[in-house]
């Protein structure tokens, strides 16, 4: 190799060396992938609220893959950072809409309930 | 050279001005309102932690751009940022909704509770009153029971002393008027009170309620109308006597019949004693 090409090779096995000191974010994936079973085993993808968050995390995580496959590490882990974020913010609107329902039912219950013993004269 | 130096000088402002007015990513804009929003919110009370951990995330994003200014780590932390201060609310909207579920079911417990205290007492006093009830139908068997002995007792006492019938308008009780009165008179012999005081014994034990018709009888002997009046007056002679030996007055009348009601032949004279005769009649007040 001549002095002139060592010039050369050197930015570009620089450039490399920095790409791939980036590991691969195999940690961040199992926090994305854990979080969006979370929010899928709560019923996140059937409520209006959440399903939104719930594909953006899905989206999130399937690029994030194409990332990694392609070596852009870093790029797949910032994905993967706001796929969990968005599969955790799924869960507590499932969470919330559960809450709601828990307490409608029981609010119908409470009127029925007052009603039937009114028809019954329980409570003259 | 003077020109290089003024250009240098120019360039150097443009990229101080534009140091200076470098805007937040949209990312951390968002963030930053989410967090002011959840902060004024019901997570402020309900879900402070949650909250907290929201606030710290949007300082590390701040930092990051203050530091770096707007790169992907800042854009990605305040995205996270923006996620957690919406969890926060989130999950505060979620507690409301429990608080609530707990208040009602805690008031329909309450009810319930009042219903059930409400419907106990009623039956506590349903079940008084049947208690009392089935007491006074005791009470009621007791008397009627008592009552029948009485009467019973009473017509076995009678039939001592005179006879006694059962007919369809009651109790017949027949004195022969012979043994009542002297002839062609209506007041009632001595030796014949002590009979009457029986009869007037044994129909005190009758029921309270029964009325008592003296009826009086003669043959036909004589005018029509003499025996009419004398059946009348032997009838209210007894009628009395009854009344002055405690049998109330409003239960007995008496009636003369004359010789209109023979029970035997008045050819004969055993006949016509039999015809003279006055006849005590006991109706049930109330049929059992």
């Amino acid at each position: 190799m001549t002095k002139n090409m060592k010039w050369a090779v050197a930015p570009l096995a620089l450039l490399l060396a920095c790409g791939a000191s980036f590991p691969v974010p195999t940690q961040r994936m199992a926090d994305a992938e854990s979080a969006h079973r979370s929010a899928l085993e709560l019923g996140a993808a059937s409520q209006p609220a959440a399903e939104l968050h719930v594909k953006l995390a899905e989206e999130q995580m399937t690029k994030a893959k194409g990332l990694i496959a392609e070596g852009d590490n870093k790029g797949a882990d910032s994905l993967l950072i706001r796929s969990k974020a968005d599969s955790e913010l799924a869960l507590a609107l499932a969470r919330e809409q559960a809450a709601s329902v828990e307490t409608q039912k029981a609010a119908e219950q409470s009127n029925t309930t007052t009603v039937t013993n009114a028809s019954q004269g329980a409570l003259k | 050279m003077r020109n290089v130096a003024a250009l240098t000088l120019l360039l150097s402002c443009a990229s101080l001005a534009a140091c200076a007015t470098v805007t937040a990513p949209q990312d951390l804009v968002s963030a930053r309102t989410a967090y002011d929003r959840a902060s004024r919110g019901p997570a402020a009370q309900l879900d402070p932690a949650d909250l907290h951990t929201a606030k710290e995330t949007l300082d590390s994003a701040e930092k990051s751009f203050a530091d770096n200014g707007d790169t992907q780590d800042t854009r990605d932390t305040a995205y996270t940022a923006e996620r957690r201060a919406q969890i926060a609310e989130s999950r505060a909207r979620a507690l409301q909704s429990e608080q609530q579920k707990a208040a009602v079911i805690a008031q329909m417990n309450a009810n319930q509770t009042a219903t059930v205290r409400t419907t106990a007492a009623a039956l506590g006093r349903a079940n008084q009153q049947i208690a009392s009830q089935d007491q006074q139908l005791a009470n009621e068997r007791q008397r009627r029971e008592d009552a029948d002995k009485r009467a019973a007792q009473a017509a076995a006492d009678l039939a001592r002393i005179a006879s006694v019938k059962q007919e369809p308008r009651g109790m017949v009780i027949t004195l022969s008027g012979s043994v009542l009165f002297a002839s062609a008179k209506s007041e009632v012999l001595p030796d014949a009170q002590v009979k009457l005081n029986d009869v007037a014994k044994a129909l005190s034990e009758q029921e309270p309620d029964s009325k008592i018709v003296v009826e009086g009888h003669t043959d036909s002997q004589g005018s029509a109308a003499f025996n009419q009046d004398l059946s009348q007056k032997r009838a209210e002679s007894v009628r009395a006597y009854l009344v002055t030996h405690g049998i109330a007055s409003d239960r007995v009348t008496a009636q003369g019949f004359g010789p209109t009601r023979p029970i035997a032949d008045n050819a004969s004279a055993e006949g016509r004693a039999n015809n003279r005769r006055v006849e005590i009649v006991v109706q049930p007040s109330t049929p059992r």
